[in-house]
This record gives structure tokens, sequence and C-alpha cells, in this order.
């Protein structure tokens, strides 16, 4: 059993002096949206928290969610968790491949049995598992068996976590989420097209802190992050109160930054933390930049209605079943008055 | 598909396709039925002038009714006034509209049509304690009365917890409150509040017939 | 255009935020001189609509004393023109912000040295006697 040294020791080893390890544990603390007073605890857990193995899968997807998660090719305090956390297993990433990586996998599975990570990104094929597979397994396949042994299951991005592009009308690969196939090991869900890196890495912290899942809501994601919607934060949102709506793209309520909902925002049924944490080091988000919000961390946020239909449009099926139903009234009522007809006659006759 | 999804799509849809079955039958059955001839000699013409004026005299009360009717009156215009608004005059209801019909107009802030809606469902509840208290009003309302207030201070209520974000989230009230908007639609056509769009026809007809018989329009 | 933030921004509505941030900070500073107490107040956990964090920077403005810190990257510590009230940024190796605190204090603890670094930097120095 290879010795795994703690991630302080990681950190001294790699140079890094106490005061920059203060500075990682404070941004730590900021990334878990923990108040201040709780990095002497963060840096206490770290310091003596064990190198969790990670093992990464990557199924039927676009590969987004790795690029948001890894951006820079340089460390960043991002990157340092990868560091910390050995990440045995990643096909985009790893430099092994065919039967030397399914090796290595079995090999971190093996001695980190019942405490190992992994992450999935992509949905998984059930039509055919010929659709998607990696050195000759199927997703599905591979999947089941690595979960035997894990700590916990953390499905990033929309596509694992609910089927996303893939799972969309009419799926035709019969893709399926990570928690539709896994239901004996806790799954957490980091949805998103793809999820803001920094929620990511949150989540990842938060095991290798505390060594334990953050708190979830009723889809498996972690209520720090998807708390709340994009509308309860939008600063856009005293625009909405007012009334005040832009109805194209270029007129000059869009000009003035007026709120988006005419133009399909989805903003009220979007449970992500766009709005607060923002994009790309906080600069911005779709809708300060000007582009409604797509819902992409909601389930099949592909099939509810167009992206610039907004919210409250109603879907009223074809005009062939409601010029069926005037025809079905026309009759009812032709079919009543001729028996109100008959009914006065009788009365009429009788007088 | 999650209660939401069901809300605005089969639910909808089906009590659209019932509001225009129910509708058109009754309209119909009511225009279709014989009408009772009038041997007597006409002491005017009648005509749809006259369906046209009592349809905007009926607006006001006669003379001698006018103060003890003052009260209900008030509440009665409130509501009817305040449902108007709150639901033409909401933008996200206009939206809906414009779905719809193609149209698109102007709607007002949304304090203003919380204000509103709160004075409507206020005036809708003083005008049921009125309907339950009053001995008259009592002995002759039945099921259809007080249905026809539950289905329509429903969507109504239920309207006014979404910005409140009472008791569940928010997907979970908008659902309700579209499946209750459903209910409405459902009912309307076959109770009292078909009234929606018979008043005018009913009116109308008392008019033409006022008219002819040169009673007071 | 250069950078993201010479975009010119048209919104007009602000959070408020600013001025309750200010009134947090003076009562900090009431307990730092009665109790000797520390805050620090994570700015990331803040919504700001646009502008709001230049303005409340500007409004704290600039002290005497400015501190880098080159520890996984650059650090800028400084007083502002209140002293007692540190203006921090994080940022990492690629320059990007990582964190961002106001801290009312006598002196920021991360720039005392640390008992880890003083002993390992005297186990360095000792190898010099040997």
């Amino acid at each position: 059993m290879n010795y795994r040294p703690t991630v302080g020791e990681i950190l001294q080893a790699k140079g890094v002096s106490r005061r920059g390890f203060l500075k990682y544990c404070a941004t730590t603390a900021s990334l878990l949206a923990l108040p201040p007073s709780m990095i002497p605890r963060i840096a206490k857990a770290i310091e003596n928290a064990r190198r969790p193995s990670v093992i990464w899968l990557s199924f039927q997807e676009c590969t987004g969610c790795t690029e948001s998660l890894t951006r820079s090719a340089s460390p960043t305090v991002e990157g340092l968790i990868f560091d910390a956390i050995s990440l045995d297993y990643h096909h985009t990433l790893q430099a092994a491949a065919g039967e030397q990586a399914e090796a290595a996998r079995h090999a971190a599975m093996e001695e980190n049995d019942g405490q190992y990570l992994v992450l999935v990104d992509g949905s998984i094929p059930m039509a055919n598992p010929g659709y998607s597979t990696i050195a000759g397994i199927s997703n599905v396949d591979m999947l089941m068996d690595t979960v035997k042994g894990a700590a916990a299951v953390v499905a990033i991005g929309s596509c694992a976590a609910f089927g996303g592009l893939p799972g969309a009308d009419p799926n035709p690969t019969g893709a399926v989420s990570v928690q539709d196939l896994v239901k004996d090991k806790p799954v957490v869900n980091v949805p998103g097209c793809p999820p803001i890196p920094m929620v990511m890495t949150a989540v990842l912290t938060q095991f290798l802190t505390f060594g334990q899942i953050p708190e979830l809501d009723k889809h498996g994601r972690p209520l720090a992050f998807f708390g709340n919607t994009i509308h309860d934060r939008c600063y856009r949102r005293p625009f909405y109160e007012q009334g005040k709506f832009a109805e194209t793209f270029d007129d000059e309520g869009a000009k003035a930054g007026w709120c988006l909902y005419k133009l399909g925002c989805k903003g009220p049924t979007t449970y992500n933390a766009c709005a607060t944490v923002k994009w790309n080091q906080g600069t911005s988000f779709p809708i300060e930049s000007g582009h409604p919000c797509l819902g992409c961390s909601e389930p099949r946020f592909w099939d509810k209605g167009g992206f610039y239909q907004p919210l409250s449009t109603g879907h009223f099926g074809s005009g062939a079943t409601v010029a069926g139903a005037a025809v079905a009234g026309v009759a009812l009522g032709v079919v009543a008055a001729a028996a109100g007809k008959r009914r006065q006659a009788k009365y009429t006759k009788e007088a | 598909m999650d209660l939401l999804e069901f809300a605005r799509g089969p639910a909808l849809q089906f009590a659209a396709l019932v509001l225009v079955a129910g509708t058109i039958w009754r309209i119909v059955g009511i225009v279709m039925l014989a009408e009772k001839p009038d041997y007597s000699e006409p002491r005017h013409r009648g005509g749809y002038l006259a369906a046209l004026k009592v349809i905007y005299t009926r607006a006001f009360t006669a003379d001698p009714f006018k103060k003890a009717t003052l009260y209900p009156k008030i509440m009665a215009y409130v509501m009817h006034i305040g449902l108007f608004a709150t639901i033409f005059l909401f933008t996200p209801h206009i939206v809906f509209f414009e779905g719809w019909t193609g149209f698109d107009w102007p709607g007002l802030p949304n304090s203003v049509i919380f204000f509103i809606g709160v004075a409507t469902v206020v005036s809708g509840f003083a005008l049921i304690i009125r309907r339950m208290t009053s001995p008259v009003l009592k002995l002759i309302s039945n099921f259809d009365d007080y249905f026809s207030w539950f289905v329509t201070m429903l969507p109504l209520i239920t309207g006014l917890l979404i910005p409140v974000r009472a008791f569940f989230r928010y997907e979970d009230l908008m659902a309700i409150h579209i499946l209750s908007v459903a209910l409405l639609l459902i009912w309307l056509p076959f109770g009292k509040l078909g009234h929606t769009f018979l008043v005018f026809i009913t009116r109308g007809t008392t008019g033409m017939v006022f008219e002819r018989r040169g009673a007071k329009t | 255009m250069n950078s993201v933030n010479e975009i010119p921004v048209g919104v007009e509505t602000t959070h408020g935020n600013v001025r309750p941030i200010l009134s947090e900070i003076l009562h900090a500073l009431d307990k730092l001189l009665d109790e000797n107490a520390t805050t620090t107040i994570d700015l990331a956990s803040l919504p700001f609509g646009p502008g709001e964090l230049d303005a409340l920077e500007a409004a704290l403005g600039e002290g005497e004393l400015v501190a880098k810190l080159d520890a996984l990257g650059n650090s800028r510590i400084r007083e502002t023109t209140y002293p007692g009230v540190w203006w921090i940024e994080h940022r990492n190796v690629n320059d990007e912000i990582v964190g961002r605190y106001v801290e009312v204090t006598r002196l920021p603890e991360i720039l005392c040295s640390q008992d880890a670094d003083i002993g390992a930097g005297r186990a360095r120095l000792g190898e010099m006697f040997e």
C-alpha cells in the first residue's frame, strides 16, 4: 500500500510557505462560501487530510466540463487542488493510453478501495452500449465497475447529471444520467453546460477538506451553489419589477440593460450561482453580457420550449385540435338546442 | 415531465379545449332555442341599438336601489377591474397572450399589479362574506355561486403567492397557479361564470325585448 | 479596447451595497478600538452590480502602507485611507484574482512572519555554521 501524504506535507514539499498556505486556505474558504472565521479550521483540516484518489470518467461529452475546470496550462489555486488530489485517471489529461491507462485505473481502485472519488462527465448511452466505448469497454460497464469501491460519485455537467444534450429529444443513443444508473453510492450532481469552474472545484475541495459531500437539493445539487435561482440574485431584477423589458436584442431597453424576460430568460426557474459567482473569475455572466439565461443547470433544459420563448408562453397544441373542439361545441350546442326546442314545443302544446 | 411542464402543457391545453367547446356549446344552445312568439303590437321597433343601450345602462344602478346597493357595487367593481388589471396588464401574462394572439400591449409595474391583486382579493372576500351573511343571498345561493367564487379566487391568491415565495419553491407555486387557471377555464363555460361571455347577449336581449314593449331601458 | 473593463456599461442601477459595507467597517473599527477584535469581510460573498466594487475601493482609498506578498502568486495588502482598514487582494500565478477581503485589524495576520516559516528559515541558516 503506497503511503499517501497529507496535503500539508505535499504543499510543504512543493516549497509552499506558511503564508502561501494561509492564502490557499483563505481562498478555499471563499470558494466554499464559508465565513473567514472558518479559515483556521480549514487550515487544520487541509493540513491533515490525506490525498484522496480521484478517477475521472469521460463518456458522451463534449469535453467542455474538463475545459472549464482545467482552464489554464499553468497551476492556479484550482490547479493546486488537482495537485493535492491524486488524479489517477483522466482520459483527456492523462499521458497514458490503452491498456496502461486501464491498468492504472484498476490499480487506483484497488489501492484506495472504499475511499476514492469517481468524477463523471458525459451521459451514458443505453440504446446500444457500442455507441460509446473506451478501450473496448462500454460506458455503462466502465461506470458500474468503477463505482463499486467508490466513496462517492460526482456527476459533472448537465450531461452526467441529467442526460444533457445527448439525452435531448429524440435521444437517439438512449442517453441516461449517472443517477439513473448508480443507486447504491452517494451521487453529487454539479450541472451546468458547463458548470462554473469554481463550483466544480468547491465540491472537490469540500470533499478534500471535510471528507464529506455537501448538503444537496432535490436534484442532488450542492445547496451552497444551487440554492437560489438566477432571478432571485440577478442585478437586473429591479427592471423586472418595474416592468422594463428589452423587446429585441438591439433596442433601447437592451442597451440600457433592462430585464431579458421577454427574450426568453429562464432565470426564474434556474438554480445556479451564475448571478453571484459569475464566470471567468467574476467577470460577467450571460445576462450581464446581454443574453437571456438558457437554464443550463436544470434537467432537460434543451427540451423546455425554445431558448428565446419567454417562460410564460403557453404551449397550445395544434390549431387542428382547437378547431375540433369548436366543432364539438357546435355539435353539442345544436343537440342541446334541439332538445330544448322539443321540450318547449311539448309545453306549448300542453298549454 | 414535472408538475410545471404538465401544468403549462397538457393541463392548459385540455382546459383550453374544454373552454372552447363549452363556450360554443352554451352560446349555440341558447341562440338556437326557439323564440317565443310575441303577438303583441310592438311599441318601438327594438333592434340592436336598444341592445347596446341596455348593455351600457345596466352598468349603473337604477335610482331607487342606488343607496342600498352602493357597498356591494363598489366591491364588485373593484373585483372586476382588479381581475382585468391583474390578468391583462401584468407583463408575464401579456407575454402569454402575445404568444397566442400575436398582440402586445404595455403593462403596469409589478408592484402596482401586486397592490391591485391584494385589493381584488380583499373585495372578493368582502363579497363572499356578504353572500354568506345576508339572509336573502344566503337563501338563494347554491353550489354554483360558491364554487365559481372559489375557482376565481384561487388563481388570484396563488398568483400573489409567487412573488412572495410563500410555502413552496417558485416552480411549484407556478405549477399550482397554472393548474388553478386550468380549473377556472374548465368551469367557466358551465356555471354562473359563463356570464363572462353571456352577459352581453342576455343584456342585449333584455334591451331589445324591453324596447319593443316600450319599457324603460 | 484592451480589456473587458473598458467596454462602456450602460446600466445605471446599483445594488446599494457600498454604504452598508462602509457601515459594517465603521462598526468593525469600534470593535477594534474597544475589544482589540479583528474583523474580516470576504468581498466575494457580496453581490456587486457593475462598478460597485470599484466604487467601494475608491471610497476606501489608498493609505500610507502597501505590502507585496509573493507566495503562490502575488498578493497586495494595502492600508486604506482609514488606518486599521486593510484591502487585501490575492492573485494566483496567472495574476487572476482569487480572493478579495477587507480586514479591520492592527496588522493582517498574513503579514506577520509565521512560526513554521521561521523554523524552516532558522534551519537553513543553521546549515551555514555546520
